[in-house]
């Protein structure tokens, strides 16, 4: 992808006003995308991404340049661009080279570059049709399905130079129920690092298109959720957003560093209730969070954030480091070249306990039991977090009533994770991009079903 | 390969390799940011970067790719992506490559200064900023950050027509967030954003002011108990709703039956309060352009009058569907396939300001920030659950903080319910404006 003289040349460049360590990052990327809509495949669409960035640290400041040009000279002019913004700082030596390729092939086994567009089509074909079969109420379906191969060169001037490829393939269903004058919406969107035997190994289109379908007709026959203060069990796989927003970008180099998380400082104290161990994984084979580097060029690591309810680790990158003085974690994550990387979740979720699902209901007396969680956003400078929860039922005295439509569910991370009072068994994960200053990136959110004794719910009734 | 170079050869090659018109989207995009932290330049970023997406007939159907890179395996890309994304297209109402107009209306637009801005300029700026932020209210303890950016980006569009249309536009932002302490611990954080196309308006302590004023004022928000309450939305609140529910006045969703007011044209669907405007040719809007992604001509027009609605945005398949004319609202990125858009979409402004507002409403809230929009808005049921901030309005007054509410509704409802239309019009650096706006009541929870 570069020539090794060129990286060298290169970073020295960067360097040579003072900067104390500096970067490349060149990437080469192939999307594919097609999308059916109204039962017809509207758009087929490939894309390539090809740029690269340097970047340039000086003690804790960071300077950041890319560009679309990686040519030997375009290359050379971000350096300089890079380097013109120190005047002075102590400077280093490069360190030579030791190369090598973080990529492993045989984790994908048909690659989607070598699959022809009319396959993945028919894969959009069965979900539609499953979808719209599964009720007269679904007036459209969408069906996307995406495919990703990101070729990286990572080098830096303390030695790596290192090469991987990363390779996504996803499907998204969404449908709509609509009886006129009301239209509610269903989705699922599997996905994971992996090739085109995704399909054949763990998603099947039409089993997608029916728990769209079913989200979507069961909301548009339910009332409107009652708002206020109440008990809340979070079923599992997606609703471990929960944990990502609450709690998860508050444990990230990008807010503890500065000292504006609610958990700075807080290492070795209990943070959450003692039934919650939660970990951050990059290392999980073929997950949709997983990386072999990150994008540093770091080994990624499978990290313990909190063991029954003890904070014990942050994710950090290597400038998070330098700020906070402590080792990084290989948690340096970006959408692009397009982006400066930062501190990021990889496969994140809550661990196993022992409760029992039932019996988590049966004795949550009135409240709100939800079954699928949407997206979700955290203001890092309160901890306040938001959450949709896209298919909730009502429970009244331990017993599910109906299904409830619009309800949201709020709060402050720290306070919640206190008030988990029961964890189950059955940890799932769900496919989720995360957004935050280094772009939108994939990531896993998971946990089994918990129960949260009080939180705001937000309703329309 | 220089850019032009790459256009000319790769429409030669297009048309060489067998497709009967071609089309292309170029965008280029330069930029510079830097943000202050802890009261020290913390991060600082230069970029340069262009896209360029390849749309062209083959066989009678149209197909579409895109590239970052200018090379000559992007040529072959671009031309064998347009021919497959072609041959599998069912696409029952097929798209055409638009020759061009022959006249474009002009965009009245300042100039800007950016150029003669330098990157020491704009470090002074940055920390100048941040400095005053710190420096305006002893109850604020940190700065969470102080952020400048500017960018300029280029816009081409060529066919195998002869069209050639190009669109330049440059503008700064600037933006802190500030903290402060409650006597309970909790934090009350604020936000500020200013924005526009020449640097010698960025007025650092109008922006501090503002930013340590939000933030105090935040000291005493408590949430408020659940029920239905009268409400206003803030303008900037209100931008952020019409920004995410926009897509319903998309014809493209409309026919796809992903908007209720498919086949609403000519009906009452708001109060008669509501005039909704989408004016690509506005003085320096933030969407301003004589031209769609189309190379249709722009035009002004009504989406709403006085709460009828009177058209959908459209681009020219949509029209064609419907036979209607374009509304010149054909939008795309250079990676992307070709959609359907808003420019500058407002509400026109009515006569009251805020404060009038506020004491025509006598008791109730006003939502001044709403969050999460991406996951608590349903732009397809028109549902929203949102995590709110704002003040309770007292006898007319501005009374204590809220926080920790939701606001809960739906946007076709919303519109229906409009009290009235405030004064204060506000593009918050984007082509959507609002001005605040008396939404009647809404579900509230905390």
């Amino acid at each position: 992808m570069l020539d090794q003289n060129i990286a060298r040349e290169v970073l020295a460049e960067a360097v040579h006003t003072g900067g104390d360590f500096a970067e490349i990052f060149m990437e080469d990327r192939i999307n594919h995308n097609l999308s059916l809509r109204s039962g017809e495949l509207e758009q087929v669409n490939s894309q390539r991404l090809h740029g690269a960035g340097v970047r340039v640290f000086n003690g804790t400041k960071a300077i950041y340049v890319y560009t679309n040009d990686t040519s030997r000279e375009g290359l050379l002019r971000c350096a300089e661009q890079a380097a013109a913004a120190i005047r002075s700082g102590k400077g280093t030596s490069p360190v030579g080279f030791s190369s090598w390729s973080a990529a492993r092939p045989e984790e994908i086994r048909r690659m989607p570059t070598d699959v022809k567009a009319a396959a993945k089509a028919e894969k959009l074909r069965a979900a539609d049709a499953a979808a719209r079969q599964y009720s007269p109420e679904i007036k459209q379906v969408i069906c996307d399905y995406s495919d990703s191969v990101q070729d990286v060169l990572i080098a830096n001037t303390e030695g790596v130079f290192v090469t991987d490829q990363r390779v996504y393939s996803r499907l998204r269903v969404s449908a709509v129920a609509s009886n006129g004058s009301e239209n509610q919406s269903g989705s699922d969107s599997p996905g994971a690092s992996m090739g085109f035997e995704l399909f054949d190994e763990r998603v099947d289109p039409e089993r997608s298109a029916r728990i769209a379908a079913d989200t979507a007709v069961t909301m548009l026959h339910a009332p409107a959720c009652p708002a206020g203060v109440m008990p809340v069990c979070i079923d599992n796989g997606f609703g471990g957003v929960i944990f990502h927003e609450a709690c998860g970008h508050a444990l990230e180099a990008t807010s503890v560093a500065f000292g504006t998380s609610v958990f700075s400082g807080k290492l070795g104290q209990q943070i959450a209730s003692p039934l919650v161990t939660a970990v951050d994984d990059g290392t999980i084979m073929n997950e949709w969070g997983s990386l072999h580097v990150d994008d540093e060029g770091m080994p990624t690591t499978k990290l313990v954030l909190i063991k029954n309810g003890i904070l014990t680790n942050y994710m950090i990158d290597k400038l998070g480091g330098r700020r906070m003085n402590m080792a990084p974690t290989g948690s340096g994550r970006r959408q692009s070249y397009a982006f400066a990387p930062t501190s990021r979740m990889r496969n994140t979720y809550i661990a196993a306990g022992n409760d029992d699902n039932d019996e988590m209901i049966a004795t949550m007396g009135d409240g709100l039991y939800a079954k699928k969680m949407g997206g979700g956003s955290v203001n890092p400078a309160t901890g306040e977090f938001n959450f949709a929860v896209n298919e909730g039922y009502l429970v009244k005295d331990g017993k599910i009533v109906h299904p409830v439509r619009g309800a949201s569910l709020i709060g402050r991370g720290n306070e919640i994770l206190m008030r988990v009072d029961r964890v189950g068994r059955n940890m799932t994960m769900a496919q989720g991009m995360c957004g935050s200053i280094s772009g939108s990136i994939p990531t896993n959110v998971g946990e089994p079903m918990i129960r949260v004794t009080s939180i705001t719910v937000g309703g329309g009734k | 390969m220089d850019k032009n170079a790459f256009v000319e050869q790769l429409l030669l090659r297009a048309k060489e390799s067998g497709l009967d018109t071609a089309e292309v989207f170029c965008s280029e995009k330069e930029a510079f940011s830097v943000m202050a932290r802890s009261g020290d330049i913390s991060d600082y970023q230069v970029s340069s970067s262009m896209g360029l997406g390849l749309r062209g007939t083959y066989k009678g159907k149209m197909g579409m790719s895109s590239t970052q890179a200018l090379d000559e395996a992007a040529i072959q890309q671009l031309i064998e992506g347009v021919k497959e994304s072609a041959e599998l297209s069912e696409s029952a109402e097929q798209d055409e490559i638009f020759p061009g107009e022959a006249n474009y209306p002009a965009v009245e637009t300042s100039e800007s200064d950016l150029d003669s801005v330098t990157a020491e300029d704009k470090l002074a700026a940055v920390m100048n900023l941040s400095e005053a932020t710190a420096s305006q209210d002893k109850r604020v303890d940190q700065v969470m950050y102080a952020f400048i950016s500017t960018t300029k980006q280029t816009l081409l569009l060529r066919n195998s027509f002869g069209l050639n249309l190009t669109a330049t536009d440059q503008a700064w932002s600037a933006l802190t967030s500030a903290i402060a302490t409650r006597e309970n611990g909790t934090k009350a954080n604020g936000a500020y954003m200013d924005c526009g196309r020449k640097f010698s308006d960025f007025d650092a302590e109008k922006i501090a002011k503002e930013t340590a004023d939000r933030t105090v004022k935040q000291l005493d928000a408590a949430p408020v108990p659940a029920g239905t309450y009268r409400v206003i939305f803030f303008n900037e609140a209100l931008c952020e709703m019409l920004a995410t529910f926009s897509g319903m006045f998309s014809a493209e969703n409309a026919q796809q039956g992903l908007s209720l007011l498919a086949g609403k044209e000519g009906e009452t669907v708001a109060s008669t309060a509501v005039t909704l405007m989408d004016d690509p040719l506005l003085k320096d809007g933030f969407a301003s352009c004589s031209f769609d992604a189309e190379g249709s001509a722009s035009r002004t027009k009504a989406v709403i009058e006085n709460g009828v609605l009177k058209t959908l945005l459209h681009n020219r398949k949509t029209a064609r569907k419907q036979g209607v004319e374009t509304t010149g609202n054909a939008a795309r990125s250079y990676a992307s396939g070709m959609t359907v858009a808003p420019t500058n979409l407002f509400f026109k402004p009515g006569e009251a300001s805020l404060e009038e507002l506020m004491a025509n409403m006598g008791d109730g809230i006003v939502i001044t920030d709403v969050s999460g929009l991406h996951a608590g808005a349903n732009v397809i049921s028109g549902d929203f659950s949102l995590i709110s901030g704002g003040y309770m309005v007292e006898g007319g007054k501005r009374g204590r903080s809220v926080e920790q509410i939701t606001v809960a509704g739906n946007f076709y409802k919303l519109l229906e319910n409009i009290r009235a239309v405030g004064n204060d019009l506000l593009f918050p650096g984007v082509g959507i404006g609002c001005p605040s706006i008396d939404v009647g009541t809404l579900v509230i929870s905390g």
